[in-house]
């Protein structure tokens, strides 16, 4: 395992999900909300579960389980909804929403974490990396490969 | 005469979708149409216009075909090589001032060779109901065929 250098606070979020909690920066997230009832987008892809109404605009929401194959959470409606901000490169409205099972938990990273190797990462797609955190596997989403399959070109 | 910022709101079922007016349609009476009294196919009626048989089609709210009998109306869909339509429970023209749709693309592979079946949603509080591409939703309804 690799000990990377200390550096600045890296202010993260960390997201509880189905059998895996990834991390991702504060800076990604535009806010965290109570589920609410979704409307269905038909002929979508399995791991859109819907689009709600959020500050005017039409936010779709994502199952990050269902997107990398694992089994769904049986009660969504039990977690939270996480917002984040367009992916990079995208329009200003393309704000997606991603069930979360539990309210994300604020996590200050000083890049003194151990970063995980490859055999203690899932063999999970969307995964770019993982870093341990007060001993607890943490997993990076690979923002990149989730806008090329958001956005096919 | 429409405005082309105005929107028909098409109920299916318990669901209601949004199509912008400025895509060009007709809207026919149930009694206008000939019924598909066969238990088989995917149309649900017919609209004849000299001597051609334009399908309407009875969709649900996950848009999957459907035999339901309570629908009142079929919006005929202005499209080459020829009209298809849309049998719905209800139809209505809403006021320009009531809409202000946003933009919405699903993301994901696009579901027709037209693109996404959507390209907007109207927002009031947390409820979105979903717009229809109209040029996706022809080549939806025309992939359907008689079978």
């Amino acid at each position: 395992m690799k000990k990377p250098r200390a550096g600045p606070r890296l202010h993260s979020l960390e997201v509880p999900l189905d059998g895996m909690t990834l991390i991702v920066p504060s800076a990604v997230v535009a806010e965290v909300i109570n589920p609410l009832t979704l409307a269905p987008v038909p002929f979508s892809q399995p791991w859109l579960k819907g689009v709600m109404g959020w500050r005017t605009l039409a936010v779709p929401v994502i199952s990050f389980e269902a997107l990398v194959g694992m089994p769904e959470p049986a009660s969504p409606a039990a977690g939270k909804i996480v917002i984040f901000y367009p992916l990079n490169g995208r329009s200003d409205w393309e704000f997606y929403g991603m069930f979360a099972t539990a309210e994300p938990r604020p996590q200050a990273l000083n890049h003194s974490e151990p970063v995980a190797t490859g055999s203690e990462l899932p063999d999970l797609p969307y995964i770019a990396a993982g870093l341990k955190v007060g001993g607890k596997l943490m997993l990076i989403p690979d923002l990149e490969a989730m806008k090329k399959v958001f956005y096919p070109a | 005469m429409t405005d082309p910022n105005q929107y028909l709101r098409l109920q299916l079922g318990d669901t209601s979708f949004l199509l912008p007016s400025s895509s060009g349609f007709t809207i026919e009476q149930r009694e206008n149409l000939v019924t598909n009294k066969s238990p088989e196919g995917n149309v649900a009626a017919w609209r004849v216009v000299q001597a051609t048989r334009l399908p309407a089609y009875c969709l649900d709210a996950t848009l999957r075909v459907t035999r339901r009998h309570l629908w009142h109306r079929a919006v005929f869909l202005d499209t080459l090589p020829q009209a298809v339509g849309l049998a719905v429970d209800e139809v209505q023209l809403l006021p320009r001032a009531e809409t202000a749709i946003s933009p919405f693309t699903p993301p994901g592979l696009p579901p027709t060779r037209l693109g996404h079946l959507f390209s907007g949603a109207w927002v009031t509080g947390h409820r979105a109901m979903l717009v229809f591409e109209p040029k996706a939703l022809a080549a939806y309804l025309q992939s359907l065929g008689e079978e």
